[in-house]
């Protein structure tokens, strides 16, 4: 088929469809796409108050419970003077990122029990971007969860600045950002979400126990120690807990400070990586023939 | 427009076991704004095949070039061509109709104004005037799969893949949803694969391609096809079909094809369908509940050539 002049195109039925078919698309590009499928997952969350309640609600209770029960016998060294209402606090928040990244990838396998991935993955978008779209969505949900509780930080006595509560901020959208790859990464390959539930329990449960949340690290056995140190998580909890306590011109010198922050961003930089690497991976066929 | 050249895929076996054929060396090519019906019995291979062509799923061995564009190698731009109706439904029943139409859009770049436009266009053949604003999980079955067609629309798309897109709606429904189909795909001239059970939905089609154990067994025009299997047929039903056939077509000297209680006779004899109907009943009266003579439709060729000619194991495997 010989292609008609240009002033063709426009003037003859056949001319634009034959344009029609061979026209290029545009593309939904890396931040367009992440952000309107990261906008679906708030519009969905904030319809469903139930999920809302189960994320806030359990480590509330968590935290008023152990805090107030576990206070009295609380004397750790290098704690003198905390109550464990306190020494806690951090930690219930590291939980809610936490519970806010299991209980909003198990929204992959929803979404693909229904059909809307499919159609997510037929569209022009970079593997990357329905990543990001996911898992940046599930962490404004975290972050908008968190600092709902972290107007609470006052009244347990922290002295924290303007600037320390900006640094907590970021630090717990970095930590959402790597529990909710995480849950991305593991939820991708499962069908069923009573299986997801199971394996997240098994995995990041352990995780949170040993990253210094719920017990401080001195005075352990040594190889809990070991295994502590080796845990991303632990160091996540090191940079969320350093604003509480010290003024960021301090903590922000201290190289000890900085080495968990290039922990932390590592692990989250390598699940993210290896999730997108998940979604573009897409069903290889066999050796044909068969052997 | 849609060029599939030798495709195979295999279900890789667990264990040492073979693995299973779903497509073997699979080749069919769809002209630029022409409709093309995928029909097969199920298990054929046409959902992999469909898992294949919206880049879900890369294929052991073949190639696949949308406009031009290879899928395996630059899927983006590919993709990008295409819009793709699943046989599940790929909305967001917590979003509004709306929602789900801008959140299509912009996965395919579009926004502004450009995006307002083409959802009023996308919406302007469906009965969704006034549900915008509701949740699609409200609508019945038949708009929602209007606010499917209606967002695959949206992007312009140069190939449609439809995966049985009818599946669950009743009859006039349906008709709604193909009739709105053809016309905008005559009117863009909008190249169309769809896979379909339902036969009727097959003559507006410029092209049936009926696929059997991932084999390719014919593509033609629907016409043409109905000719493969000549004028007229004589079918008897009867509630015994598979104990009758043998005895019908010794005492006859004709050939049976069954399917369920029926039988059908493809090939008259010398003298037309009259004295083949009153063979059948004088000597077979009380088996047989009715005879008729019938013009084959699209899904007695269907029947005719996925039943009629077995794949054997040698051709299956070569």
């Amino acid at each position: 088929m010989s292609s008609p002049p240009a002033s063709l195109v426009q003037a003859s039925p056949e001319g634009t469809k034959a344009s029609f078919a061979t026209a290029e698309r545009p593309r939904g590009t890396l931040a367009g796409a992440s952000l309107a499928l990261a906008w679906r997952e708030v519009a969905r969350f904030l319809r469903q108050p139930s999920r809302l309640a189960g994320t806030v609600g359990q480590p509330l209770v968590f935290w008023l419970a152990l805090g107030t029960g576990l206070s009295p016998s609380f004397r750790a060294s290098g704690h003198e003077g905390v109550s464990y209402t306190e020494y806690f606090y951090p930690g219930m928040l590291m939980m809610m990122v936490l519970f806010a990244g299991v209980f909003s990838t198990i929204t992959v396998i929803e979404d693909r029990d229904q059909g809307f991935l499919q159609g997510v993955l037929a569209a022009p978008v970079s593997r990357l971007s329905i990543v990001l779209g996911k898992v940046g969505g599930a962490g404004a949900i975290a972050l908008m969860q968190t600092a709902l509780l972290l107007l609470a930080a006052p009244l347990v006595g922290f002295p924290a600045g303007p600037l320390g509560y900006l640094i907590i901020l970021l630090t717990l959208g970095v930590l959402s950002l790597g529990c909710t790859s995480l849950g991305f990464l593991v939820a991708w390959g499962m069908t069923s979400t009573a299986g997801y539930h199971a394996i997240m329990m098994l995995v990041m449960m352990p995780l949170w126990f040993l990253s210094g949340a719920l017990f401080p690290m001195d005075g352990v056995p040594a190889v809990l120690e070991g295994i502590m140190w080796a845990n991303p998580f632990t160091h996540g909890m090191i940079v969320l807990r350093a604003p509480f306590y010290q003024e960021p011109g301090v903590f922000l010198s201290d190289p000890l400070y900085w080495r968990s922050a290039a922990v932390v961003l590592g692990a989250v930089a390598l699940v993210v990586w290896g999730a997108a690497r998940r979604v573009g991976a897409r069903e290889k066929g066999g050796a044909f023939p068969p052997a | 427009m849609i060029r599939i050249e030798h495709l195979s895929h295999v279900y890789p076996g667990r264990r040492g076991k073979p693995g299973r054929v779903a497509l073997g060396d699979f080749s069919l090519a769809v002209a630029s704004g022409a409709m093309t019906i995928l029909a097969g019995p199920n298990g054929s291979g046409k959902s992999t095949l469909f898992r294949i062509l919206c880049g879900l799923a890369l294929p052991s061995a073949g190639s696949v070039r949308i406009g031009g564009f290879d899928l395996f190698a630059t899927p983006g731009p590919a993709r990008a061509l295409m819009g793709v109706v699943f046989q599940a439904p790929a909305l967001d029943k917590h979003l509004s109709v709306a929602e789900n139409l801008r959140m299509h859009g912009r996965l395919y770049g579009l926004s502004g104004p450009v995006l307002a436009s083409r959802m009023d266009e996308a919406l302007a053949w469906t009965g969704l005037e006034g549900r915008l604003g509701d949740k699609v999980a409200t609508l019945s079955g038949g708009l929602a799969r209007q606010v499917e067609l209606a967002k695959c629309l949206m992007s312009h798309p140069a190939v449609l893949l439809l995966d049985e897109p009818t599946t669950g709606l009743d009859p006039a429904a349906r008709r709604s949803f193909l009739e709105a189909l053809v016309r905008i795909q005559r009117e863009r001239g909008m190249t169309v694969l769809m896979t379909s059970h339902i036969f009727s939905e097959a003559e507006d089609a410029d092209q049936v391609a009926i696929l059997r154990q991932g084999h390719l067994l014919a593509c033609d025009s629907p016409g043409a096809l109905r000719r493969q299997l000549g004028r007229d047929m004589v079918v008897v039903s009867a509630p015994a079909a598979a104990t009758l056939a043998p005895r019908l077509e010794a005492a006859l000297g004709v050939a049976c094809v069954r399917h369920g209680e029926e039988l059908r006779i493809e090939i008259l004899p010398e003298g037309g369908p009259v004295p083949l109907i009153d063979a059948v009943l004088a000597g077979f009266r009380d088996e047989v509940t009715s005879v008729a003579v019938r013009q084959p439709t699209l899904e007695d060729v269907f029947v005719h050539i996925t039943e009629g000619t077995p794949v054997s194991d040698q051709e299956l495997r070569a």
